[in-house]
């Protein structure tokens, strides 16, 4: 879909997640087979059936410097700032907007845009109003009355702003003085990816000259682990994509950006590049919240989507990013999916949430960023936990080792909640 | 010049609101300047600063939805997209089928995530009796944490179930920018369609917050009127007495289709959906710019996707929530856009009877938008008495404002300073 005359380049990334705060340092992880999977400590895991995730271990003052803003954003938003003022200064924007004449700055800001993906909220928020509603219970006159007689005295006036969805946007906004097209999407784990494809479509159509995307989420809470455990989505240690005893996925936490430009645009500041977006496919299976199709129909069409999108053949990708989340029922639906598109001839697959967890929102644009770096260093990372391949996968090519070259495109794969698929082509520079 | 060139056609409306459970009773409210606000019904709201609120009323999810399955996992919200959706959809006479059921998408506006306070409640009982929480109480083994309420509480649970119902396979996301959010997904829709991602959309927002944990934000940010005493009377956009919103609940949603094909399959068309405008205000995150600036440019951008001009726009259903800072900073955009036109664009907002439907408001408005475009009549800013001199546009008073209106643009701006602006634009003014 990008115009092969003047392609939608990416130009800057930034990415803070349990195995680093930058791509330098997510790479090292990745690329030496180390997972960022640990014990966790933002409570106690004793007596909890999954004791392991991958939390960012970066301080709030590290992840935003500002003290006064932490008192009306969560921890999500946290990520989201930082990862996305990250690839903002790699990208040289900023610089670039503060040499322009003062005079051209307002247009350029008015022409400089933000989307974002986002997890939407989480039940950690709630428990400000916990300490209200052990009051409340024993009032005498009835709970809710008192609840909310005495709001304003036990939780802070803040407390919407601070859970914003769109905080991200918001902040990172008045921050740069961004004041250009923009998006907050909501939709659980594909929101991130979508971003990506949403800020490429704006730009391609010239509704905005230059814009960052951003995934950022903090799903590593009790009652989400509780939950996902529940459903029978969590396992116990580093997630184990494709292999034959793979038992679930762990919780990862943190953000990912890119800055989409067109080439001529990034060319012309002398900008770096970092790939190529070459197109994109969304298809969802109609299955309902948490329930998959059995054939992996909609990862198929997702890809079909995007080969026909970009324009190129499937015989053109070299590489593969599934999505694999170590869940049973997932990695064998996108296995078969990726099988029926590509048949006998698959490219080499790997996948990144061994390393450092399942970023919910924020994981499809994780993974597009650091397979844009495998791109970059010519190097795909291993599924380093991986065992032994499911024989239900058949001959899914799966990547074992460090040391194959990544070829010049890419695929990368998300799915989520709520029947999604997305499929994105990119190529690496 | 913009790439993507596909005109799109409205061609079905759907609607849950405070005023009507479907798209004429809404109208008719609209157009009569009826009130939708009443003390809080379905919760004890004595003890909360505002004890009022906008609520849906009567609405019987079973027979709108006759899927008794899926309505186990649907919020109050999810219920009335289900029940506007399907509205919309038996409007425009046509549904996704086996063959094309892929290129049919959906853009939903959700509203924030809000717990249910007897949720909380059994949280609290097992893990925080004491007001702290305390993770390990959720292990014990008497806590009965409830999978179908977790489904419910997902990001894209709307999505989830409306894709499912109605056998949508394409493109499908949700979208949230506060109170702009039904706008976004309506703009989000037509940039789809016009990349040719999908050749029929459903799209729409829904929300609601009237229960105890989701006005407990509002009533905590002073954002909510507390006239307790005068509910219906208390949402007065740009009156100048005006002291805060009245919190709303419900779904809107169009159904989206490519123009020709409208005109080939002799579909009724409403409007086209013709332009979309979006940006940020980046000034303050509660703070409305007071010179209209970031609205601006989310007007002039939508008029500019539309390829028109200020000159042709008959009708502006406003943001206008009825706090002091929204409406003085619109009305500052609107006379800035339209300049020594403003005294001829018709202007109301119809919060004035609906109340604000937070992430369904933007969707909603679009609806009213295509019903205003297609009877040449504009409803009434109802409860207006006192002037503001900030305000002084052409506010539609008493009586509907009756005359042709060749286009229309629909404002939502959001907390957070997200604007996002629609135009759409009468059949009769778009050459085929």
């Amino acid at each position: 879909m990008s115009d092969p005359r003047d392609p939608i380049v990416f130009t800057g990334s930034g990415i803070v997640c349990g195995a680093g705060g930058s791509v330098a340092e997510v790479w090292e992880k990745l690329s030496s087979g180390e997972t960022a999977v640990r014990i966790f400590t933002q409570f106690d895991p004793t007596k909890w059936p999954v004791q392991v995730a991958s939390e960012v271990l970066l301080s709030d003052r590290e992840l935003v410097s500002d003290r006064k803003l932490h008192k009306t954003i969560s921890r999500t938003d946290m990520f989201g700032i930082y990862a996305s003022e990250q690839a903002l200064a790699n990208s040289g924007l900023p610089a670039h907007r503060d040499a322009l004449p003062e005079a051209d700055q307002a247009a350029w800001n008015d022409r400089t845009g933000l989307v974002v993906g986002t997890g939407g909220g989480n039940y950690k928020s709630n428990y400000d109003f916990l300490p209200l509603m052990t009051e409340a219970e024993a009032s005498p006159d009835g709970a809710l009355p008192h609840f909310g007689r005495e709001l304003g005295n036990l939780v802070t006036p803040m407390w919407l702003l601070r859970n914003l969805p769109n905080n991200v946007l918001c902040h990172v906004g008045i921050r740069g003085q961004y004041k250009g097209t923009n998006a907050c999407i909501t939709n659980q784990c594909s929101s991130g990816i979508l971003a990506v494809a949403e800020a490429a479509f704006l730009i391609e159509n010239g509704e905005g000259d230059r814009l960052a995307a951003v995934g950022h989420d903090s799903p590593f809470e009790p009652e989400m682990v509780y939950y996902y455990h529940k459903l029978g989505l969590m396992s116990g240690a580093a997630p184990r994509p494709f292999d034959a005893l793979r038992d679930g996925t762990v919780f990862g936490e943190g953000s990912a950006a890119l800055v989409l430009e067109k080439e001529s645009e990034a060319i012309a500041r002398g900008a770096p590049i970092l790939g190529e977006f070459l197109g994109f496919g969304c298809c969802n299976e109609a299955t309902g919240i948490v329930d998959l199709a059995d054939d992996g129909n909609g990862v198929s069409r997702a890809i079909e989507e995007a080969l026909g999108n970009a324009g190129i053949s499937k015989s053109d990708v070299d590489l593969i990013c599934a999505h694999g989340n170590g869940n049973r029922a997932s990695d064998l639906t996108e296995g078969l999916g990726i099988q029926r598109v590509f048949g006998s001839a698959i490219p080499q697959v790997t996948a990144f949430k061994w390393c450092y967890g399942h970023l919910i929102a924020a994981s499809g644009i994780a993974d597009l960023v650091m397979t844009l770096e495998a791109m970059k260093r010519g190097v795909v990372p291993a599924i380093a936990t991986l065992g032994e391949l499911d024989p239900a996968m058949g001959s899914l090519p799966v990547s074992r080792g460090t040391s194959v070259s990544a070829g010049a495109i890419a695929l990368v794969l998300c799915r989520g909640f709520g029947g999604m698929n997305v499929a994105m082509l990119v190529r690496g520079r | 010049m913009a790439k993507f060139q596909r005109k799109i056609a409205v061609t079905g409306l759907g609607l849950v609101t405070p005023v009507g459970n479907d798209v004429d009773s809404t109208w008719s409210a609209l157009l009569a300047g009826k009130s939708g606000a009443a003390p809080i019904s379905n919760f004890d709201a004595s003890g909360f600063s505002t004890t009022f609120g906008a609520e849906v009323k009567g609405f019987d999810p079973e027979s709108a939805i006759p899927n008794r399955k899926l309505l186990k996992f649907a919020s109050k919200s999810h219920r009335f997209a289900l029940a506007a959706a399907a509205q919309a959809l038996a409007d425009a006479g046509i549904a996704p089928t086996e063959a094309d059921s892929h290129r049919w998408g959906l853009a939903v506006g959700a509203g924030m995530l809000s717990v249910d306070y007897e949720d909380l409640r059994v949280v609290h009982r097992h893990a925080a009796a004491d007001g702290n929480f305390n993770a390990d109480g959720l292990m014990d083994p008497a806590f009965p944490g409830n999978p179908l309420a977790f489904c419910r509480w997902q990001a894209n649970a709307g999505q989830a179930l409306l894709t499912k119902q109605f056998g949508i396979r394409g493109y499908a996301s949700s979208v949230h920018t506060a109170c702009a959010s039904g706008g976004q997904a309506i703009g989000t829709a037509l940039k789809v369609m016009r990349r040719g991602q999908c050749d029929r959309m459903l799209a729409g927002g829904f929300d609601s917050m009237l229960n105890p944990l989701g006005i407990s934000g509002f009533c905590l940010l002073g954002a909510l009127s507390t006239d307790n005493d005068n509910p219906t009377g208390a949402s007065r956009p740009f009156d100048l007495t005006r002291n805060g919103f009245v919190l709303g609940e419900g779904a809107g949603f169009l159904v989206l289709e490519d123009w020709h094909a409208a005109v080939a399959r002799g579909a009724k068309i409403y409007a086209e959906l013709a332009g979309d405008g979006n940006s940020l205000s980046a000034y303050r995150i509660t703070d409305s710019p007071p010179d209209g600036n970031g609205p601006i440019q989310a007007i002039r951008q939508a008029l500019g996707d539309a390829g028109i001009t200020a000159g042709e726009v008959d009708y502006v259903n406003a943001h206008g929530t009825s706090t002091q800072m929204n409406d003085r900073s619109e009305c500052a955009a609107l006379k800035a856009v339209f300049a020594d036109r403003i005294g001829e664009v018709r202007v109301s907002s119809t919060k004035s009877s609906m109340g604000h439907l937070i992430a369904a408001a933007g969707a909603v408005e679009a609806a009213v938008c295509c019903l205003a475009i297609r009877d040449g009549v504009a409803p009434v800013n109802a409860n207006y008495g006192t002037p503001d001199p900030d305000c002084d546009v052409n506010l539609v008073l008493g009586e509907p404002g009756k005359g042709k209106i060749r286009a229309a643009l629909s404002n939502s701006l959001g907390f957070g300073g997200s604007n996002s602006s629609l135009v759409f634009r009468n059949p009769e003014e778009v050459s085929a």
